[in-house]
């Protein structure tokens, strides 16, 4: 190869490496990092940007200068130099990515196992993902909707689900993990940074998927300590309403007493006047019915999509609330 | 020849009667509703007698159905004719050529057992479903232009995106590289045919099956497949009754592939014309002998996943079920040994597909052909340790995270040696910009994108964060769209003049080019970024904060929907009325453009001597094959 053609393939190499790197900085790619994992998932995209961005200008640079100067002219039907391979080239190119990726691989498994590590005295959570709510419960036996932690401490997810395949994201923490029926998965966060974040469920996991949402609200530990204190008085409320609440009812359903917009099922705001249309016996029956076999009876318009394991999972007396609750619009 | 097959077939042209019980759509009209009627008695009276009720199951018998109702059409057009006769001890001819090759438009609608014929139905079938699948993802993408509900409520958004990966995966992407691999393998091997024409007859007639199921699973009553195309458990098993639909014409595609990749396999090895060693194989026939094995050996794996969902749905077996002490996580496993290796059947007979044309197009050998063809092998390797790396978060065994994360990294390297061997081959070239080699090119650029967001996403940590957003969706995306339907559009404008025996318009082909090229990605970068954000796939609901950029999607998505009307144009304009392609346009050393184009009906008149390596390009005096040399007499003189 001549010097000439040396310095100019250099050169664009440099250009595309330069408007590279602009775009990679210029773009917030990622989401604020919130957690100490996310910072360290954070460092492994930013070196394997590094890399790639390497990789991408070479390429760029031989594909720009071929099409540039190797361009054949209309009449020319002559033949390029019979150029076989370059046994050395071959080598190199073989060996420069290998250990490119071996780079990569281990600086993967050091964060891999560091973002693992819970420390000795980690808050346990449980975490119970079920179409299409996320419920949370803390070591005190309390459960919750949503999930609020302090920051600077491990804390230890404890993922299950009661009936399909979910996934729990928050994307300013990095960490996910799936929710699998009938199984205990782990996952460690350690917040670093207060505020509100979405808690998104990323698996697939039927007709309420896109609503099945819920936020991380991350204190100061100080102001965590305060909230366990007082999170008993602040629960309360008509008692129906923590049912309606921990069983994710607000996913598919609209309830305007409770703050939820879901479409995938009725309207229960509606309640009586679908009562009135079903004919099967007076609302609070209707209800009841309802909720443990969601099939008896099908308001037109809506799919048969309401899953049938609240017969088993709602205890009796926290049914009672619920039908209670609904059938008194909310109250 | 010619002659020769015309008596055949006016000595078996059926008269009255006879039209009825001949192979043909006639028929088809009468046998296919006889297997349906079995499929509906038959149960019914098992049941019957057993006294179970009810009597009339629809889950059961949909899904005898979508067993029987096929093998019905299948008797009806003659797929099993020769071997029905040679088992009932009717007389059989082993070369009868009645069924072999063209001559109206009415023979590309039959049963034929010629390897172009089935080329070229291949093609033209998977072309159809690449339109159907596109206009699905447009419709979704209208939804998408904005947050909330607009047009369609989940279940139907579910079942769009479900049957718009369904149908370009199993209908367009690995049938699309069947059909192109059926067409020219004969010919570059310097074969008469496919070692089994019957079965290659036979294995295309599977794929229409296979794809009105599919569509037809949208639209039953109870609501179409909604649980993805990765159909996981045990979401899949409590879906609507289309989720049988889906499993079902999984298995057809599957079926069909398989027979492909065996007939692939056995004429490769096996036809060959003397002096064809491995190492003078064009690079696209290595590319599809790794891919068939592929094929070969991954393929029951997705069949057994399907089965087995759908026996946990019908006949209430616990494969998956929790509850009743299956293992959830054993279908993803399942699933990801055939579909890992799967992404593989996609893209590596389009690596073949790019040696040829680049090398063609830039007048030089292809650098370090040995290498090129060993790198196909390690891939072929290494692709069946990776399938893990999808369930990174998915709550397997932890151990196995790291060790799946090497060997999903060290696949880079084969694909790498891939990449630079097509540049190198590039360097110093008289490269033509003729529309397969802008395709050869948009894909080299768009391909090294998606390789490299691979790493991101072998690497467990970002995966970790970015899998299930879409993220993932770009990826998949700048893998399969800006790689494998680029190579497939390679090809097809590559081997138009073969195939047709017309050639195609350059303006046109050029502007469909920049269409695709441009409108993918303004479609597909900007997924990247709402991906890391924190977008997840799969919702026909997202948070405002995405409001813009998706309705920018959505436009340039339609744009890039539109850009196929060009496509498609110009090959139906051209096939018709184009101007009359030479045999050999590209001046391309390889078997395929020794012969006129189109090429005779059984390729070659006397049996090619190779003599040489395939891309000798600008070596004085190299010649890869002579033809027309005095070859072994196989037939008696006089036979023609």
């Amino acid at each position: 190869m001549r010097r000439g053609s040396l310095i100019q393939l250099t050169a664009i190499a440099l250009v595309a490496g330069a408007v590279c790197t602009a775009v990679a900085l210029a773009v917030p790619w990622l989401p604020l990092d919130a957690g100490r994992e996310a910072g360290r998932i954070h460092f492994v995209f930013w070196f394997t940007t590094a890399i790639c961005i390497g990789v991408f200008s070479v390429v760029t640079a031989v594909l720009v200068y071929s099409v540039w100067k190797f361009r054949a002219g209309p009449d020319d039907d002559s033949d390029g130099p019979p150029v076989h391979g370059h046994t050395g080239i071959e080598i190199a190119w073989t060996a420069v990515p290998a250990v490119l990726v071996t780079a990569i691989s281990i600086v993967s498994a050091i964060v891999l196992a560091e973002n693992g590590d819970a420390g000795s005295n980690p808050l346990k959570i449980k975490v119970t993902a079920q179409q299409f709510a996320w419920s949370f419960t803390y070591p005190n036996g309390k459960t919750y909707g949503s999930l609020t932690l302090p920051t600077g401490r491990h804390t230890k997810l404890d993922i299950s689900s009661n009936d399909v395949i979910h996934s729990f994201w928050v994307p300013q923490l990095s960490q996910k993990q799936d929710a699998v029926p009938g199984q205990h998965n782990s996952l460690v966060i350690t917040p670093t940074r207060t505020g509100i974040f979405p808690v998104v469920c990323t698996e697939l996991c039927g007709l309420g998927h896109a609503l099945m949402r819920s936020h991380v609200e991350i204190m100061s530990p100080a102001g965590f300590a305060a909230w366990q204190k007082g999170s008993a008085a602040v629960a309360a409320g008509p008692p129906g309403l923590a049912a309606y609440q921990q069983n994710g009812c607000g996913g598919c359903h609209t309830l305007k007493a409770a703050g939820s917009a879901g479409k995938v099922g009725p309207d229960l705001d509606n309640l009586p006047a679908y009562a009135t249309q079903a004919k099967r016996g007076p609302l609070a029956a209707f209800i009841k019915e309802s909720i443990v076999n969601p099939g008896a009876y099908l308001q037109p318009g809506f799919p048969d999509a309401m899953p049938h394991i609240y017969a088993s999972q709602i205890p009796s007396d926290k049914l009672a609330q619920l039908v209670q609750y609904l059938a008194g619009g909310g109250k | 020849m010619n002659e020769h097959s015309t008596e055949h077939e006016n000595a078996h042209a059926p008269a009255g009667l006879g039209r009825l019980t001949a192979p043909g759509w006639l028929r088809v009209l009468w046998v296919t509703p006889l297997f349906f009627g079995l499929g509906l008695g038959l149960p019914v009276l098992i049941r019957w007698l057993a006294g179970w009720d009810p009597v009339w199951k629809g889950s059961v018998l949909v899904t005898v159905e979508l067993v029987t109702t096929p093998f019905g059409f299948l008797a009806g057009i003659g797929g099993f004719d020769y071997w029905a006769h040679y088992a009932s001890g009717r007389p059989t001819q082993v070369d009868d050529h009645s069924g072999h090759g063209a001559r109206s438009w009415r023979d590309y609608f039959r049963i034929n057992t010629d390897h172009k014929v089935i080329g070229v139905q291949y093609l033209v079938t998977t072309i159809i479903f690449f339109c159907i699948g596109g206009m699905l993802a447009m419709l979704f993408r209208a939804e998408l232009a904005q947050p909330g509900d607009q047009y369609f409520n989940p279940q139907t958004f579910n079942v769009l995106i479900s049957n718009h990966a369904a149908l370009m995966i199993f209908l367009f992407v690995i049938p699309a590289f069947a059909g192109l691999g059926n067409y020219v393998i004969p010919l570059m091997i310097g074969a008469a045919d496919m070692a089994f024409p019957r079965l290659n007859a036979l294995s295309f007639w599977l794929l229409p099956i296979a794809g009105v199921m599919l569509i037809a699973g949208m639209v039953v009553p109870g609501g179409g497949p909604s649980a993805g195309w990765t159909c996981y458990a045990p979401l899949c098993s409590h879906q609507p009754l289309g989720q049988v639909f889906f499993n079902m014409g999984v298995q057809w595609a599957g079926a069909s592939s398989i027979m492909t990749a065996l007939n692939f396999l056995v004429t490769i090895i096996t036809m060959r014309a003397p002096g064809m060693t491995f190492w003078r194989m064009p690079l696209l026939v290595w590319a599809n002998f790794t891919t068939s094995m592929l094929v070969v050996i991954a393929t029951p794996f997705i069949a057994g996943s399907q089965f087995f969902v759908m026996f946990d749905r019908v006949l209430h077996t616990n494969f998956f079920e929790q509850g009743g002490g299956g293992y959830v996580l054993g279908y993803q496993h399942i699933f990801w040994f055939y579909s890992h290796p799967a992404v593989y059947i996609m893209m590596l007979p389009g690596f073949g597909i790019i040696s040829e044309v680049i090398a063609v197009m830039s007048r030089k050998p292809v650098f370090g052909y040995r290498l090129m063809a060993l790198s196909l092998m390690a891939i072929l390797v290494l692709g069946f340790s990776v399938w893990a790396h999808h369930m990174f978060v998915a709550g397997m065994a932890g151990w196995l995270r790291v060790p799946m994360m090497v060997t999903s990294m060290v696949i880079a390297v084969p694909t790498g040696i891939k990449i630079f061997s097509w540049l190198a081959t590039m360097w110093e070239g008289r490269i033509r910009f003729s529309t397969p080699m802008l395709f050869a090119l948009g894909f080299l650029s768009m391909f090294v994108i998606g390789g490299l967001s691979g790493i991101y996403l072998a690497s467990v940590p970002i995966d970790i964060h970015a899998s299930d957003t879409y993220f993932i969706v770009a990826h998949i995306h700048y893998v399969l769209f800006g790689g494998s339907v680029f190579t497939i559009f390679a090809g097809i404008y590559y081997w138009f003049p073969k195939m047709t025996g017309r050639m195609y318009d350059e303006r046109l082909g050029k502007l469909h080019f920049w269409l695709t090229f441009i409108g993918f990605n303004l479609t597909f970068f900007p997924m990247h970024y709402i991906g890391l954000q924190g977008m997840p796939r799969r919702v026909a609901d997202y948070a405002t904060r995405f409001a813009d950029i998706n309705l920018f999607i959505s436009i340039a998505s339609f744009g890039l929907g539109a850009s196929t009307l060009v496509f498609l144009y110009n090959m139906i304009r051209s096939w018709a009325h184009g101007p009359l392609a030479p045999g050999n346009p590209w001046r391309a050393m390889t078997l395929e453009w020794q012969v006129s184009s189109p090429p005779p009906v059984f390729n070659f008149d006397e049996i090619p001597q190779v003599v040489g390596g395939p891309y000798e390009y600008g070596v004085p005096g190299a010649r890869h094959a002579i033809l027309g040399a005095p070859a072994p007499v196989l037939e008696p003189a006089g036979a023609d």
